[in-house]
């Protein structure tokens, strides 16, 4: 009987000790030779601690490192939370996600391009590029930036409206909503990938083409890359808006380039015969350092550089 | 693969904290003290509840109503509760993440130890009880003095199967930005490093294992050798030895 109490006894002792030694491990530390990074605690996917433009591309761009890194999640609710709530101070976001605007975070510019560019531009097959085409899809990446296309995020997103009505709405504020007949007689099937900012760039581009005369049929929320470049290569979809940089990728995996010009011109070189590519717009959907406004006001942070000083 | 599973486990590196990396010593630890809290917020529940229901025979909906709950999805839960708690906790805590998952694994840990703990009790022969009965036992004493021991046996196998089913499950933790073993196979995945994905797994069955044969132990010691049958030899030799010496004089 008294053995019994001895096992359990040393059982009990044991469990305390783990309990209290776990109690004592959540302590960080600093390293980093006092910069502002080492002071703050980065979140994101597990991935950006390996990625070549994750943490070892900031350390070698900009000699940033952080005092800690905590794996949270690829740009979704819990990342976003926890900057929020200060669990992390820094966070691996992309530039459009509307939570961005809804909690006035700051997005810390890249001058050095660490984060390749994913500027928003519309792939089209070469027989439907006529020049009004063309000219009408031209001048709406003109008037496209980050910011606006966040704002429009938020609509969608956050307040739930009809893609299509913010679509059109866009469109008039920006003063593209003009009937004209540059695309009349052109038949185009606009497709999209299986986001929802995705879809909007889709139907913005369809209304504007619908406004100048041309007959859209839309196939929006196809898929991922496998499943619509090969539609966009047998016709089947004649126009879709896409990422610079992450179709470079998806055509050439050992693509280099990260500035948005040296991407536009690697992507020209690998696309297939029948499809080109048409201008560029300022918008892009890209990995962001994103820090609280706090945060940057607290440290003078406008740019990931700012981060490597003392 | 199994070579490179062993030189990741075995490489020192790997077991330290580093500002980017957590050790595995520090994850095995914070594994068990999420195991070790839920089990035991599970076993307050379930035990004391157990051991009532099966003693008065009353409210047995109640066990059924728990299994029921084995039959949540325990992502999804987690996801869910995760969304609606972590928003209320500001700063450097990971409570808001902590009490989602203690919630799920405690759901998870309450069925198996409920039911077991009722059917141990509900089993014991009403033989036994009318003779603790007849000798003027109280209520009180048939429960904690007839009926617990007996059911002893159940009831740590309601525990041992809650043990390995919490210490399987509390990977998921890593969804939500925290520690444990599924770090390393959420990351690994993630990270496209399967070896050490599959280290993160062979950990968690090591621990699983671990504190099974603990359980078991514990079990071996605390269970009265009536119901076990497990004499050692010592004392059976002395008795046979005794007797034939008996028989002899």
């Amino acid at each position: 009987m008294k053995h019994k109490f001895l096992i359990a006894g040393a059982t009990a002792a044991a469990l305390a000790l783990t309990l209290s030694a776990c109690g004592s491990s959540s302590s960080t530390s600093g390293s980093g030779g006092g910069t502002i990074a080492s002071k703050l605690i980065m979140g994101g996917p597990p991935e950006f601690k390996t990625r070549v433009d994750g943490l070892p591309g900031l350390a070698k761009n900009y000699g940033v490192s952080f005092g800690k890194y905590t794996v949270t999640d690829t740009g979704g609710p819990v990342t976003v939370n926890a900057l929020k709530n200060g669990q992390v101070d820094a966070a691996d976001l992309f530039t459009t996600d509307p939570s961005i605007a809804a909690n006035g975070f700051v997005i810390l510019t890249d001058p050095k391009a660490n984060f390749a560019a994913q500027n928003i531009l519309p792939i089209i097959n070469k027989a439907k590029a006529t020049a009004g085409v063309t000219s009408t899809l031209n001048a709406l990446s003109a008037k496209l930036d980050t910011a606006g296309l966040g704002a429009l995020m938020v609509k969608v997103v956050t307040d739930k409206q009809d893609t299509d009505a913010v679509a059109k709405g866009w469109l008039s504020d920006q003063g593209l909503a003009t009937t004209g007949t540059a695309a009349s007689g052109v038949k185009l099937t606009i497709g999209s990938a299986n986001f929802p900012e995705n879809a909007l760039l889709a139907q913005i581009y369809g209304e504007a083409l619908k406004d100048q005369g041309a007959t859209i049929k839309y196939k929006l929320n196809i898929g991922s890359r496998e499943k619509y470049v090969p539609a966009l290569k047998d016709g089947t979809v004649d126009l879709m808006p896409e990422y610079n940089g992450s179709i470079l990728q998806y055509l050439d995996p050992h693509a280099s380039a990260t500035a948005p010009d040296a991407v536009l011109a690697a992507l020209q070189k690998v696309l297939p015969s029948n499809l080109i590519v048409l201008n560029q717009s300022s918008a892009a959907d890209s990995d962001a350092i994103v820090v609280t406004k706090a945060t940057a006001a607290k440290y003078h942070l406008t740019s990931i550089a700012d981060l490597a000083k003392k | 693969m199994i070579g490179q599973v062993f030189s990741w486990l075995t490489d020192s590196a790997h077991w330290t904290d580093t500002p980017i990396d957590t050790g595995i010593a520090t994850q095995l630890l914070a594994h068990i003290r999420f195991s070790l809290i839920a089990v035991g917020i599970a076993a307050a529940i379930a035990l004391p509840l157990g051991l009532l229901i099966g003693h008065t025979r009353r409210a047995t909906f109640l066990v059924a109503g728990a299994n029921a709950l084995r039959s949540l999805p325990s992502v999804g839960l987690l996801v869910l509760l995760t969304v609606l708690i972590a928003p209320h906790f500001y700063g450097r805590t990971d409570i808001g993440y902590v009490i989602p998952t203690e919630i799920v694994l405690v759901l998870l840990a309450v069925p198996p130890i409920l039911s077991n703990t009722y059917a141990g009790v509900d089993n014991v022969s009403p033989a036994v009880t009318d003779a603790a009965k007849g000798m003027g036992m109280t209520e009180r004493q048939i429960l904690f003095g007839v009926e617990l021991p007996c059911s002893l046996p159940l009831i740590f196998s309601g525990l041992r199967s809650a043990t390995l089913q919490v210490i399987a499950t509390a990977t998921i933790a890593s969804f939500v930005p925290l520690g444990g073993l599924g770090r390393f196979i959420y990351d690994g995945l993630q990270q496209q490093d399967y070896p050490q994905m599959i280290s993160g797994g062979v950990l968690v069955a090591a621990l699983a294992m671990a504190a099974d044969l603990l359980l078991a132990l514990i079990q071996r010691s605390v269970v009265s050798r009536g119901l076990s049958g497990r004499f050692s030899r010592a004392v059976v030799v002395t008795s046979t030895s005794e007797r034939t010496e008996v028989e002899a004089g």
